[in-house]
């Protein structure tokens, strides 16, 4: 209760001061404020580019912070309309409410002009795909810096001490899991306690793989009857086939996305589904030996109308607030971050890809190699939009993938679950309808 | 008398202004920390607001007149009166039993006395992250006992399904509160004259006889506090609940203080959740006061 009171009374607080009194300068004249979310990759990259940009402008002085709890600090910051000059908010700030209530700015007049380094112009240095994640109405408020590539993985020296090969198909997978099984090893575990891994790792590749890449951007476009299509359906099937012939690990419900990745990886569980990120998740727990990450693309259903290289990718984006005062600089030290050589040493130094192009010709390690491999070879690139479109839409079909793993309803009603919770973000008048965007 | 009373009036005003002197620190403080954003928050709840901007729409009732209607909220009120009713009884039995057992002066008494609190002094974050190792599926404590014990089908998903979800929470609920109600308890049977309980054993009254009719009456003004504590305890019920299920699986163990964080910093309406916050005052405001009125009648008043 206190933290809850507490969090509530600060942004309320905020709130009521907002009228009054506007940003304060802290510091000195051109004093820069980069607030950023200090996750796995830490903040001291940041801040080592901050001393370059600064030695590279004088005069300007870059001040980074970061948390790993930072939107709780940034959104009173925003209500009081004194943010910092340059965001990196991380998972726990709703971005589109920002940009709905114009707190951040569209940024095609910088992304139309020169590039760090000068090769073209900044937009075109950009994964387009990952560009237009930041899009409303068709221009860029939000920029993409790291990215994260989302699918299965397994222990490579597990899969080779069995004879297991990672399965590509249904049907390859069906008979990879009775082998798993059959070796006393829990073929699939999931980090039950955040429905959204499955929703994301399950549900939306099947539904793709099963109706076309179409039927999960209608589902996110909430297109009316897309979540209880045929496609979507058979995707719930499937899931409800996984968990009733055992192939799902007994207990995984409950677990958290911890503890269902060191399920994995003690071998208890052969297969997750997760995201690029959980290597540096799982760094400190990892075996010295006798274990490798590898990542493959979830398998695909054997005659399905979906594209087979379909990679989903996700982002934590940055931005600019409307109500900075560095505008300028602010955009100016970005674009130093999302330059090329700055791109490839943080791909070097944080084991993660970059959303820029050719950052990918830095050095990998192993267990990003065929996430980066898939990226370059897919077709279609997608990602789980609707959850921050339609938060509410998000909440519900992660309740009901909670329900539908636990065998409390059928597949039947889970997509009706969906479709509800859909009919009720079509009818909501407070929030910009949206569409998946592709060329 | 018209003289006597000047004086007397002249000082009851310089004694008002010196009580005020004391007071007055402490309540501007109040104010302006506690009512102040609570009138705020009530303001707060008749806008739509997203939270991320001073940008707000005025809607009068209307989080008010949605909440009234809001099958998730009554399912969250439910669990939060759940806890109430059945882990308050619990909580309260054992903690008379125990703090029963430990008003002797044995050694025995002297180290549970000593052990009583432990729980209570543990941060509620460690907590819940010590009872989710203990229900882990896979190598918690608990399911590992039942399994040793040949117990296996007894081995269950005791966070991840929905039917056990919730009682599993409910038990460290338990299992936290129990030292503070057991430690107010004890204090209350200090207060008890040994002279009382003597002479009702002289009257040859038994062990539970005395406890019905003495001690328990006696320690009435004291179950009082412990009753209005457990209101509070169970209806604001947040950072347990949140760190083990998050609410889950399928809203089984929601509560309306993790409804109101989902409402306010997942699905940026925070007018709803301010609307949330009141009521959630409401509601434990008016609970408690039930609480005071129901056993306001002190039994052994009027028995002498």
């Amino acid at each position: 209760m206190r933290w809850v009171s507490l969090l509530l009374v600060v942004v309320v607080v905020a709130a009521g001061c907002s009228q009054g009194r506007n940003a304060t300068s802290r510091g000195g004249a051109s004093e820069l404020e980069v607030a950023v979310f200090k996750g796995g990759y830490g903040i001291d990259f940041f801040e080592t580019a901050a001393r370059e940009y600064e030695a590279a402008h004088p005069g300007v002085r870059i001040k980074v912070w970061g948390s790993p709890r930072v939107w709780e600090q940034l959104r009173p910051r925003f209500v009081a309309g004194s943010p910092p000059d340059l965001c990196y908010p991380g998972w726990g700030l709703d971005h589109w409410s920002l940009v709905y209530d114009k707190q951040v700015i569209p940024l095609d007049e910088y992304l139309d002009g020169p590039a760090e380094g000068g090769h073209g112009t900044w937009r075109d240095a950009f994964e387009p795909a990952l560009l237009r994640l930041g899009q409303h109405e068709g221009r860029s408020y939000m920029l993409p810096h790291f990215y994260s590539i989302n699918g299965w993985w397994f222990n490579r020296y597990l899969f080779e001490k069995h004879g297991w090969k990672a399965p590509r198909t249904w049907s390859e997978l069906i008979e990879l899991c009775e082998r798993i099984k059959a070796a006393g090893i829990a073929p699939i575990t999931f980090q039950g306690k955040y429905p959204a891994y499955a929703v994301g790792g399950f549900l939306l590749p099947w539904a793709a793989s099963a109706g076309g890449q179409k039927a999960v951007d209608d589902a996110q476009s909430l297109v009316p009857g897309a979540w209880k299509s045929p496609a979507m359906l058979d995707a719930a099937r499937r899931i409800k086939e996984l968990r009733d012939r055992g192939f799902l690990q007994a207990g995984a419900n409950g677990m958290s996305h911890t503890e269902a990745q060191m399920e994995f990886v003690q071998g208890r569980a052969a297969m997750i589904p997760c995201g690029t990120w959980l290597h540096s998740e799982m760094r400190n727990q990892l075996p010295p030996t006798g274990f490798e990450l590898r990542f493959f693309l979830p398998p695909v259903i054997d005659g399905g109308k979906g594209d087979a290289t379909a990679v989903s990718i996700g982002i934590e984006p940055w931005m600019v607030p409307a109500k900075g005062k560095q505008r300028e600089h602010a955009i100016g030290y970005f674009r130093y971050l999302t330059s090329l050589p700055k791109a490839k040493e943080f791909v070097e130094q944080k084991g993660t890809l970059m959303s820029i192009e050719g950052s990918d010709q830095a050095k990998l390690p192993p267990h990003l190699v065929g996430a980066a491999d898939a990226f370059r070879r897919a077709q279609t690139v997608w990602s789980v939009e609707y959850v921050q479109w339609y938060p509410k839409l998000g909440t519900a079909t992660q309740n009901a993938m909670a329900a539908l793993m636990n065998g409390t309803i059928t597949p039947e009603v889970f997509c009706q679950r969906c479709e509800d919770a859909a009919e009720q973000a079509r009818n909501d008048a407070t929030l910009p309808k949206r569409r998946v965007a592709r060329d | 008398m018209v003289r006597a009373e000047a004086p007397v009036r002249a000082r009851g005003v310089q004694r008002a202004a010196f009580i005020a002197a004391f007071l007055l620190p402490a309540v501007a403080l109040y104010a302006v920390f506690v009512l102040w954003p609570l009138a705020q928050a009530f303001v707060l709840s008749l806008y739509r607001w997203r939270g991320v901007s001073p940008e707000r729409t005025f809607i009068g009732f209307g989080n008010y007149a949605q909440l009234a209607s809001d099958p998730i909220f009554a399912r969250a009120l439910a669990h939060n009166l759940a806890l109430l009713l059945v882990g308050g009884a619990v909580i309260v039995c054992i903690a008379i039993g125990v703090s029963h057992a430990i008003h002797t002066e044995g050694r025995a008494a002297r180290a549970l006395r000593a052990v009583y609190l432990f729980p209570q002094v543990i941060s509620m974050v460690v907590v819940a992250v010590l009872w989710s190792f203990v229900y882990n599926p896979s190598f918690g404590v608990l399911n590992g006992s039942l399994r040793a014990a040949g117990l296996e089908g007894w081995a269950l998903d005791w966070l991840g399904s929905p039917s056990t979800a919730l009682p599993a929470v409910g038990v460290v609920f338990v299992w936290h509160a129990l030292g503070f109600h057991i430690m107010l308890l004890s204090a209350g049977l200090r207060t008890i004259p040994v002279e009382v309980s003597e002479a009702a054993a002289l009257d040859g009254a038994s062990g539970l006889r005395r406890l019905g009719s003495v001690t328990l009456p006696m320690l009435w003004p004291v179950l009082r506090v412990s009753m209005v504590y457990l209101v509070i305890g169970a209806l604001n019920t947040f950072a347990l609940v949140y760190l083990m299920t998050v609410g889950g699986p399928d809203r089984s163990t929601e509560v309306m203080l993790t409804y109101l964080y989902e409402q306010g910093f997942k699905h940026s309406e925070f007018g709803y959740a301010t609307a949330l916050a009141v009521a959630n005052f409401g509601i434990v405001m008016l609970l408690s006061g039930v609480v005071m009125a129901a056993m306001r009648r002190d039994p052994t008043e009027g028995r002498a």
